[in-house]
């Protein structure tokens, strides 16, 4: 049986954590945004940093599960 | 087309530009080589052009323009790096402009560099050989050598693994990112080649492309300001 397929799709799940911390980083830049409006460019610039930096891993996963189907 | 016949066709696609007759194909040059030859050439002739016949008094308006702008992106660059790496500011905004100009090549119609793995490869170990020989000069090689076991003896093994870890993952993260939107990319076409792909084109090609350089020099500003403290 060729189960190769399937254990890409479970290196994809990685991409949870990313969904979850990019979800808080951007709750909390929410709250600091509405509670410090004159703030908003370096925190935007912040959040998107950080965003790129939570969304590695998601790439990682990705990476593995291009490498589990290819080679 | 089948979605995983397109994905072998982005990935594993024979990559060689130019075959030279000796060595066996070892030293053929690859397609992304001769891309970066052209955003060389690009970067150079645009450079010259916006430097050309600068003056001390009654600047022009593109000689204040280009100032403003070295200025503010040194003091971005400079502000990650800390006061004692300051002095590698100019390799760091060097490779900001080479990897965002080569993120956005795409829009010309050529194939991204950072697409091939040697790329962002070697790319990293640049920046890590950057970080450790900041270390060196700063510290002393025995400096160096007694960081490792810094702040307890405890850590040793994982600051060793970290000389590997650091330019693996940035590599990944580069090469990653610029794949996973070409996949995206073609899989988008599939579905509409008409209207569909432009928004997407500019948020992967210009806004993820440009966000992607700013991380990888951001990450290695760190590592330097992390090393020289």
């Amino acid at each position: 049986m060729d189960l190769t397929a399937l254990g890409a799709a479970i290196a994809v799940f990685t991409g949870i954590g990313a969904g979850i911390g990019i979800g808080v980083a951007t709750a909390k830049a929410t709250d600091a945004v509405a509670r410090q409006p004159e703030a908003n460019g370096k925190i935007m610039t912040l959040l998107i940093t950080g965003c790129a930096l939570a969304e590695a891993t998601a790439i990682y996963g990705f990476i593995v599960a291009i490498m589990i189907l290819f080679t | 087309m089948d979605i995983k016949e397109l994905l072998r066709e982005v990935l594993l696609k024979d990559k060689t530009f130019i075959h030279l007759p000796f060595g066996d194909g070892k030293y053929d040059i690859y397609e992304s080589v001769v891309v970066m030859w052209i955003i060389m050439a690009i970067i150079l002739v645009v450079l010259l052009i916006l430097t050309r016949d600068f003056k001390v008094h009654n600047i022009s308006k593109r000689q204040a323009a280009i100032e403003s702008f070295v200025v503010w992106i040194r003091k971005i660059i400079g502000g990650s790096l800390g006061e004692k790496g300051e002095r590698y500011t100019d390799y760091i905004v060097s490779v900001l402009l080479f990897l965002g100009a080569a993120n956005m090549i795409g829009l010309l119609g050529f194939i991204p560099p950072t697409m091939d793995i040697n790329v962002t490869a070697a790319l990293a170990l640049m920046s890590i050989t950057l970080v450790e020989v900041a270390a060196i000069r700063e510290k002393g090689p025995v400096g160096w050598l007694k960081g490792f076991a810094k702040p307890m003896a405890i850590v040793l093994p994982m600051n060793i693994m970290e000389l590997a870890i650091r330019p693996l993952s940035l590599c990944m993260r580069l090469f990653g990112n610029i794949i996973g939107a070409t996949v995206i990319m073609e899989l988008i076409k599939m579905v509409l080649p008409v209207v569909l792909p432009v928004p997407f084109c500019l948020y992967f090609d210009i806004f993820d492309g440009l966000i992607q350089a700013y991380v990888f020099v951001f990450l290695t500003s760190l590592y330097i300001n992390e090393a020289v403290e």
